[in-house]
C-alpha cells in the first residue's frame, strides 16, 4: 500500500491551551498534514487574534483563567460561523460536554486524549467541507 | 397453662430470640470483614488500572497536561488510603505502620508536584548507578542518563558520584541554609557519606586524579549549563592535593595547592584514606568556590551538582554528536560524526557514521600525524608504510570497532535523552572506553516538516495496526527474535519481531532499534521496559513476523503503528522534534519522577522478613502488601475466628462420604435452596468447580488403602493431639461461599486443608490460595505426599513451597476458565489425595500416582495454546 496524503486544502487551525504541553505537541502534528497552526497559552490574546483572522478549526481548552473555552467558542462562532471548534478539556462532565454541543462545537475530547483523535476530528470536518459523507460510527 | 410453664415458655422464647439476635449481628460482622476484603481486591484493581493508565501516558501517544497528573496522584492515593483503611479494619488494626508510609509516599508525590526539590533533600549524595529520575531536578537528565546507560550500553559511563545542592551547601561553610538550623550535623553527614564513597573510588582507582564537574540543575531553565569543572590530584606521599580549574576545552586555567597537613595529621589514616580525605578537603573547597559564585547569580536561586568521577590519563578521548554541526567537516551530510583527539595537542580526526544499523563509516577526515606519533594501541606511526602498512602516518587514531560501539551508545542516548547530544568519552589505558559526559547539542537546521510529510506521502506500508507501547521512529534490519535467542548475538540497531511479548525479551530490547510483537499489549511489562528505554514500539500487531522477513529493512513509526519499507531518513529525524513527548517535556519528567513513588514493586516475597510495611517505597508495594496480607487473613480466617461454627450453616448432601457446612455470605446459594443443600444447588463459581472435583468418580480408587500399625504409631501424638482437641475449635468442613468467593476449610481424616479463592470474569482479581498439611501415614510417606501435590501444582503453574509435609501454593491473575479447571483439579486432588494417603510404599510411587491422576485432570495445563506470558503484571 502506497500513503497518499489526504490533506487535499491546507487548513488554518488555532490551538488554545494554558498548558503549553499541549500546544507544542498539536501543532507539528497539524503542520505535518500541511496546515498552518498558530496556538495560544492566553484566552484574551487568542480571542483578539480571532477577531482579527478567520481560522477554518479551533481547538481550544475548556478551563482557562480569564476567558473559559465556551467563550473562546462563542467568539470563534461570531468572528466565523463556519470555524469549527474542538472543545478539549481535563475536567469532562456530561453537562459541559452538552453545553459545548449547544453551542455548536464540532466536538468535545476529554483530556488525556490520543493524537490520533484529534487527527480523526480534524479529518471529518475535512470531510464534511469537501461533501463527503461521514464514515461509519462517527 | 400454669404460671410456671408459661414463664418457662416467656424465656425460651427470649433465649431463643437472644440466641438469634446473637447469630445476625455475627453474620453481619462476618459479612462486613468479607466486604473488606472484596473490597482491598476491588481497589487494588483500580489503582493497578490507574497506574497502567499513568505509565502508559509515557509512551507518547497521549495527550496530557499537568492536570492529568495532579488528578491521576489524587485518584491512585485515595484509593491506596481506602485500601489500608480496609486491610486494618478486616485485621483488627493489626497494620496501623501502613498509614505513616502512605503519608510519607504520598507527601512526596505532592512535592513533586509543587516542584519542590526538597522531597529527596536527605540525598546529598548519590552514586551514578543509584540515580534514577526522581534524581532528575536534583543531579540534571545528563546523569541520570548516563546512569541509565549502566544497564544496557555496550560503552559503560565512568565510575562516579553526584553531589547534589543540598550536599554543596552542607559543605560550603558560608552558606548558612535556613538560619544555620542544624548546619554542622548536616556537615558532619554529608562528610562522612562523601567519605565513604571517595575512599571506595580511591581504592578502585587507586593514584588516579578526580574531575568535578559542576553543572547547573534549574528545573525548568534550559538545564545541563556546565558551570566549571576541576581536577583534583593527590600527591604521590599523599600530604597534598592540588586543584586545577579547567576551561571548557580541559586546559588548566588555574591551580591551587590544598597543602593540607592538619587534615592528614588530624585523621592519621593511611593509604586511600589518607587520598580519601584530601578529596574531601579539596571538594569542600570546590563547594566554596560555587558558593561565591551563587551569590553573584542574582536574587533567583540557582542550584548545582558535582560529578565526581577518576580522571586518570587516557589514551584517546573524543566527543560523540548525534547531529551534524556546521563546525564540522561533515555539516552538509546527515550522520553521527564522531572526533578523536589523540592526547598531547595533536590535531583530531573527524568520521561521518551511519545514525542506524550497522553504523558503518561513511566519511572519514583522517589527519596526518607527525613520525614518531603514539597510536593509542602502542605502536608508533612511521614514514615508512612498508614496515606497518596498517600504521602509517595518515591512519586513523581509532579503530572501526570501537567508533561503531561509541555510534551505537550515541544514538541509544539520544533516544533516551529525546533530543541531540554531544556524548564525550575517553579511552582509558586499561583498554576499556568510558562516557564521561553528555551535554544538549543545539541543532541549527530545523526540522523540514514540509519534506517530511512529503517523504512520508511517498512510502510504502508493510503493515499496520496493534497498539502503541512506545511512539518515535526506528529503523534498521528486522531480525525474528523469540525466549530461546540469546541476547548477545542480536545485532545492536537492529528491529526485533517476536510473536509474543515475552518479559524475557528484555536484554533484546536494550540493543534494538525498535520492537514489533504479533502478541501482547501496550499494558504488558515487555511494553513498559520499552517505555522505559524509550524503544519505539508497536505490540500486537497481526501476522507481523510473516510480513516482515528477517533482513528487511524497516522504518517503525511507534506513534502511528505503521511500519515502513526501507529507511526513511526524513522520518527519522522527524521523530526527534515537538510533536513527540520527550525528557525534554516537564510533564514527561514529572510523569517519570512520579512513577518511581507509585509503580516499582519492590516486595516481591511474603515470605522474607523485607517484606514489611516499613519497606513499602511506592504505592503498588503498599497495595500487594495488603492483597497478600488480606488472603493470608482469609486463608486462617476459620482458626481466627473459632467461634465462626455457632453460626448457622447448612449442610451440604454429598454423594462421597463427606460432611461440608456451608455458610452463604451473599450470592453462593440459590436463594431457593432448601436448608439441606444439593451440590445443583450451589451458585458459588469456585466451590462449584472444586465440588465437580471432589465428587469425581476417576479421583477415587477403588484399591482399598492399606493402613499400617507403623502409621498410627507415627502419627499417634499428631492425632492425639487433634482428637483431644475441644469439638468447638476443632471445627468441621466450612465452606464460605460468596457468587465469585470460597473460603474452604477442611478437616478429611487427619489432613488439613484450606483453599481461598476468587474465580470472576475480572482477571487481575482472580486468584486461589491453597494450603494442605497433615495426615495419617510416618513422615517420610508425608513427605512423598507433599512432593505429589507440589508436582500436581506445578503443572497448573502454581507458585508452590514445601516445608516438612506443609504444602502451601498461590495461583493469581489467571483466566477463568483456567482457574476453573484448576479449582476442579485441586477438587479431584483432595479425594484422590485422601484415598492415597497410606497407599504410598516408595519414591516411585510418586510418579505412579502423577500418571494416574494427571491424565484425568490435568490435561487442560498441557494443552494451554497461546497464551500471552508477557502480560503478567506481577
Amino acid at each position: 500500500m502506497t500513503v497518499t496524503n489526504d490533506a487535499a486544502t491546507p487548513l488554518r487551525i488555532l490551538i488554545l491551551d494554558d498548558e503549553p504541553i499541549v500546544c507544542k505537541r498539536l501543532k507539528p502534528a497539524f503542520q505535518k498534514l500541511g496546515h498552518t497552526v498558530e496556538t495560544f497559552t492566553d484566552s484574551g490574546q487568542a480571542l483578539a487574534r480571532l477577531r482579527e483572522a478567520v481560522f477554518d478549526i479551533v481547538v481550544t481548552d475548556l478551563k482557562m483563567e480569564g476567558a473559559d473555552g465556551i467563550q473562546v467558542l462563542n467568539g470563534a462562532k461570531a468572528s466565523s460561523p463556519e470555524t469549527q471548534v474542538i472543545v478539549i478539556t481535563g475536567f469532562a462532565t456530561l453537562e459541559t460536554a452538552k453545553e459545548s454541543y449547544r453551542k455548536g462545537a464540532f466536538d468535545f475530547v476529554a483530556k488525556p486524549f490520543k493524537l490520533r483523535d484529534i487527527l480523526d476530528c480534524v479529518k471529518r470536518i475535512e470531510d464534511r467541507r469537501r461533501g463527503l459523507p461521514a464514515e461509519p460510527g462517527q | 397453662m400454669d404460671t410456671v410453664s408459661a414463664l418457662r415458655r416467656w424465656w425460651s422464647g427470649l433465649e431463643a430470640g437472644r440466641r438469634e439476635a446473637r447469630q445476625e449481628i455475627d453474620f453481619w460482622r462476618l459479612q462486613a470483614l468479607f466486604n473488606n476484603f472484596k473490597r482491598i481486591l476491588l481497589l487494588n484493581n483500580a489503582v493497578l488500572e490507574d497506574m497502567a493508565k499513568m505509565e502508559r501516558a509515557l509512551g507518547g501517544e497521549y495527550i496530557f497536561d499537568r492536570a492529568f497528573l495532579e488528578s491521576s496522584v489524587s485518584g491512585i492515593a485515595n484509593r491506596v488510603h481506602h485500601v489500608v483503611y480496609s486491610l486494618n479494619a478486616l485485621t483488627g488494626n493489626h497494620h496501623v505502620a501502613l498509614y505513616d508510609r502512605y503519608q510519607d509516599i504520598r507527601t512526596l508525590l505532592d512535592d513533586i508536584l509543587a516542584n519542590n526539590i526538597q522531597a529527596l533533600a536527605d540525598e546529598a549524595v548519590l552514586p551514578l548507578r543509584a540515580i534514577g529520575w526522581e534524581h532528575e531536578p536534583l543531579v540534571g537528565m545528563d546523569l541520570v542518563c548516563l546512569a541509565a546507560l549502566s544497564a544496557s550500553a555496550q560503552i559503560t559511563p565512568v565510575d562516579g558520584l553526584a553531589v547534589t545542592q543540598d550536599g554543596i551547601r552542607a559543605l560550603d561553610p558560608s552558606d548558612l541554609g535556613d538560619a544555620g538550623n542544624g548546619k554542622g550535623q548536616r556537615l558532619a553527614e554529608t562528610r562522612a557519606v562523601l567519605r565513604e564513597h571517595l575512599r571506595r573510588l580511591v581504592k578502585v582507582h587507586p593514584g588516579v586524579p578526580v574531575a568535578v564537574v559542576v553543572s547547573r540543575v534549574d528545573e525548568d531553565e534550559e538545564s545541563l549549563q556546565e558551570a566549571g569543572s576541576f581536577l583534583l590530584n593527590v600527591d604521590q606521599e599523599r600530604r597534598e592535593a592540588s586543584l586545577a580549574c579547567e576551561d571548557s576545552r580541559g586546559q588548566t586555567a588555574e591551580r591551587i595547592i590544598l597543602a593540607d597537613r592538619e587534615i592528614h595529621r588530624a585523621e592519621e589514616g593511611e593509604g586511600e584514606n589518607d587520598a580519601a580525605e584530601l578529596l574531601l578537603h579539596g571538594l569542600e573547597r570546590i563547594a566554596r568556590i560555587v558558593g561565591r559564585k551563587t551569590e553573584t547569580d542574582g536574587p533567583q536561586r540557582v542550584n548545582y551538582a558535582f560529578f565526581v568521577h577518576p580522571q586518570p590519563s587516557s589514551l584517546l578521548a573524543g566527543t560523540i554528536y548525534t547531529r551534524p554541526l556546521s563546525s564540522n567537516p561533515f555539516a552538509a551530510e546527515d550522520g553521527l560524526v564522531a572526533e578523536v583527539v589523540p592526547l598531547h595537542g595533536a590535531p583530531g580526526d573527524y568520521f561521518l557514521l551511519r545514525r542506524t544499523h550497522p553504523f558503518e563509516l561513511i566519511r572519514s577526515l583522517i589527519q596526518i600525524h607527525p613520525a614518531g606519533h603514539r597510536f593509542a594501541d602502542g605502536r608508533l606511526a612511521s614514514a615508512d608504510s612498508t614496515e606497518q602498512p596498517h600504521l602509517s602516518r595518515g591512519s586513523a587514531s581509532v579503530e572501526p570497532g570501537l567508533l561503531r560501539g561509541l555510534a551505537e551508545t550515541a544514538m541509544l542516548l539520544e533516544r533516551i535523552f529525546g533530543a541531540p547530544l554531544e556524548v564525550r568519552w575517553q579511552l582509558w589505558n586499561d583498554g576499556a572506553c568510558r562516557i564521561t559526559r553528555l551535554r544538549p547539542l543545539v541543532c541549527e537546521v530545523a526540522p523540514d516538516l514540509a519534506a517530511a510529510a512529503e517523504e512520508s506521502g511517498e512510502t510504502t506500508i508493510i503493515c499496520q495496526g496493534g497498539q502503541t507501547g512506545q511512539s518515535g521512529v526506528g529503523a534498521g534490519p528486522v531480525v525474528h527474535v523469540d525466549e530461546a535467542m540469546d541476547p548477545k548475538t542480536f545485532p545492536p540497531g537492529a528491529v526485533a519481531v517476536a510473536r509474543f511479548a515475552s518479559p524475557n525479551l528484555t536484554p533484546v530490547l536494550q540493543r534494538a532499534a525498535a520492537l514489533i510483537t504479533e502478541f501482547g499489549s501496550a499494558a504488558g511489562h515487555l511494553a513498559t521496559v520499552a517505555r522505559e528505554l524509550r524503544l519505539p514500539s508497536i505490540f500486537g500487531l497481526p501476522g507481523a513476523l510473516g510480513l516482515l522477513p528477517a533482513g528487511t529493512e524497516v522504518t517503525v513509526n511507534g506513534g502511528e503503528t505503521t511500519v515502513y519499507r526501507g529507511i526513511v531518513e526524513t522520518m527519522l529525524r522527524f521523530g526527534a522534534t515537538d510533536m513527540e513527548l520527550t525528557p525534554q517535556d516537564r510533564e514527561y519528567r514529572m510523569l517519570r519522577r512520579l512513577l518511581r513513588f507509585i509503580q516499582p514493586l519492590h516486595l516481591v516475597d511474603p515470605k522474607t522478613q523485607e517484606f514489611a510495611p516499613e519497606n513499602c517505597q511506592s504505592f503498588h508495594d503498599i497495595i500487594h502488601f495488603c492483597h497478600e496480607q488480606a488472603v493470608e487473613e482469609l486463608a486462617h480466617f476459620q482458626e481466627r475466628w473459632p467461634d465462626l461454627g455457632t453460626m448457622r450453616t447448612r449442610p451440604l448432601e454429598l454423594d462421597v462420604p463427606l460432611d461440608i457446612q456451608v455458610l452463604d455470605i451473599g450470592g453462593g446459594v440459590l436463594p431457593e435452596a432448601d436448608f439441606r443443600l444439593r451440590p445443583g444447588q450451589i451458585e458459588s463459581v469456585p466451590f462449584a468447580a472444586f465440588l465437580t472435583g471432589l465428587t469425581d468418580p476417576r479421583a477415587r480408587n477403588p484399591d482399598a488403602p492399606s493402613l499400617g500399625l507403623r502409621d498410627i504409631l507415627a502419627s499417634m501424638p499428631r492425632s492425639m493431639g487433634l482428637l483431644t482437641t475441644p469439638v468447638d475449635t476443632l471445627g468441621g468442613n466450612l465452606a464460605i461461599v460468596g457468587s465469585e468467593y470460597l473460603n474452604l476449610s477442611l478437616r478429611m481424616g487427619y489432613h488439613f486443608n484450606v483453599i481461598d479463592a476468587y474465580l470472576g470474569e475480572d482477571v487481575s482479581r482472580n486468584y486461589v490460595y491453597f494450603r494442605f498439611v497433615g495426615g495419617l501415614a510416618d513422615p517420610e510417606r508425608r513427605g512423598w505426599r507433599a512432593r505429589f501435590i507440589a508436582k500436581v501444582l506445578a503443572t497448573m503453574e502454581f507458585k508452590t513451597s514445601i516445608e516438612g509435609d506443609l504444602v502451601v501454593a498461590r495461583l493469581k491473575l489467571t483466566e477463568p476458565d483456567l482457574l476453573r479447571a484448576a479449582l476442579l483439579a485441586l477438587g479431584a486432588l483432595t479425594t484422590f489425595v485422601r484415598q492415597q494417603d497410606t497407599n504410598m510404599h516408595s519414591e516411585a510411587d510418586l510418579a505412579r500416582w502423577y500418571a494416574t491422576f494427571a491424565p484425568s485432570f490435568l490435561a487442560t495445563f498441557g494443552e494451554q495454546g497461546i497464551r500471552e506470558a508477557g502480560d503478567e503484571v506481577h
